[in-house]
């Protein structure tokens, strides 16, 4: 009885290992805008998902690619300029989803270890409030739909 | 009728005249704005004087921002490249001039505009001065922008209205940072 216990504890914890990304927190269409090599810094836009039933809450972000990554959005102050505001925090109701897309709320990694090129990808991770984090791939793209 | 033959003599010039005018130059309908624009002299990305009349003679499309902005400021210079690329395919890129004008002449120097503009391939003359040259010029386009101090950096707060200036240097039209290309493209040959 113990060695079954045994193998099921491993089994389990070999699975819960494998699992890739917070199972309630996925992503749609992510992105991260392609800028000149002397850039010290660069935007990413993804779509997160909450399929889950309870909120999520992020925390932070974080990627090997920069020094600093921050949340913002951008709001309007009302003379026709726009700023950004740091968001220490984004909660995603459960069954919704929140956009980070241009002209609004976005990524910006900051201290560049080096600029990625189109083409690449960059991993970034999501980090929850209760300790877990979701990553993703976030291709580099010169031109979006977006864009058009 | 009887008095028609008398009548060519000063019809036929009229009628000359009209059908001529349709085969000259259409005049853009796009209005000049009064308020906005003027002349102005900063430094290039070449790090040598640049006066706006030097502009005389060409479409220019302004806009204002700064190279440590993430978010607006690439996603402009990204769809100016655009308008400069479809220009470029009608054979009519020539005589337009894309212009960026820095506010943030602390870390964009010349130097740097010149190592980060040419990578969006459209030809930009990117310009930059002292603050104080910046700060004048800036209001004259009407252009707001605010240091704000972050917690690893500073950012600004501004304004992100893209300008459309005929070959006199007349503001004609502005632009919100989200600009369709066809329209901004369209515009720009109607003033060519």
């Amino acid at each position: 009885m113990p060695r079954a216990c045994f193998k099921f504890a491993l089994v389990a914890a070999v699975l819960a290992l494998a699992v890739p990304a917070h199972a309630e927190l996925t992503f749609s269409d992510p992105w991260l805008r392609a800028v000149p090599p002397v850039s010290p810094a660069m935007a990413g836009y993804v779509t997160l998902n909450n399929d889950g039933e309870e909120p999520v809450t992020i925390t932070g972000v974080s990627t090997p690619a920069a020094g600093h990554t921050m949340l913002h959005d951008m709001e309007s102050t009302g003379d026709g300029s726009r700023r950004m505001v740091h968001l220490h925090h984004l909660e995603i109701p459960a069954g919704e989803s929140v956009s980070l897309a241009p002209g609004g709320k976005h990524l910006m990694l900051m201290k560049l270890t080096e600029v990625p090129a189109p083409g690449e990808t960059v991993e970034i991770c999501f980090h929850l409030k209760g300790g877990k984090d979701a990553c993703t791939g976030f291709p580099v793209i010169r031109q979006s739909q977006t864009d058009g | 009728m009887r008095k028609l033959p008398y009548l060519l003599p000063y019809l036929l010039p009229l009628l000359l005249a009209f059908l001529l005018a349709g085969c000259g130059k259409q005049e853009s309908d796009l209005p000049v704005n009064t308020r906005l624009g003027g002349e102005f002299t900063l430094t290039d990305q070449n790090g040598e004087p640049f006066s706006q009349a030097a502009l005389n003679g060409k479409v220019t499309i302004l806009f204002f921002g700064y190279t440590h902005c993430p978010d607006i400021c690439p996603a402009v210079l990204a769809r100016v490249a655009q308008v400069y690329r479809q220009l470029q395919e009608a054979g009519e890129a020539d005589q337009v001039q894309p212009v960026f004008i820095t506010f943030d002449p602390e870390r964009d120097t010349a130097a740097h505009l010149k190592e980060y503009l040419p990578w969006f391939k459209a030809n930009i003359i990117g310009l930059t001065g002292s603050l104080e040259e910046i700060r004048q010029v800036a209001k004259q386009y009407g252009v707001v922008f605010i240091k704000d101090q972050q917690e690893q950096d500073y950012l600004f707060t501004h304004s992100d209205y893209i300008y459309l200036l005929d070959d006199q240097g007349r503001v004609r039209k502005l632009y919100p940072a989200d600009f369709t290309i066809d329209e901004v493209v369209n515009d720009a040959k109607s003033l060519l």
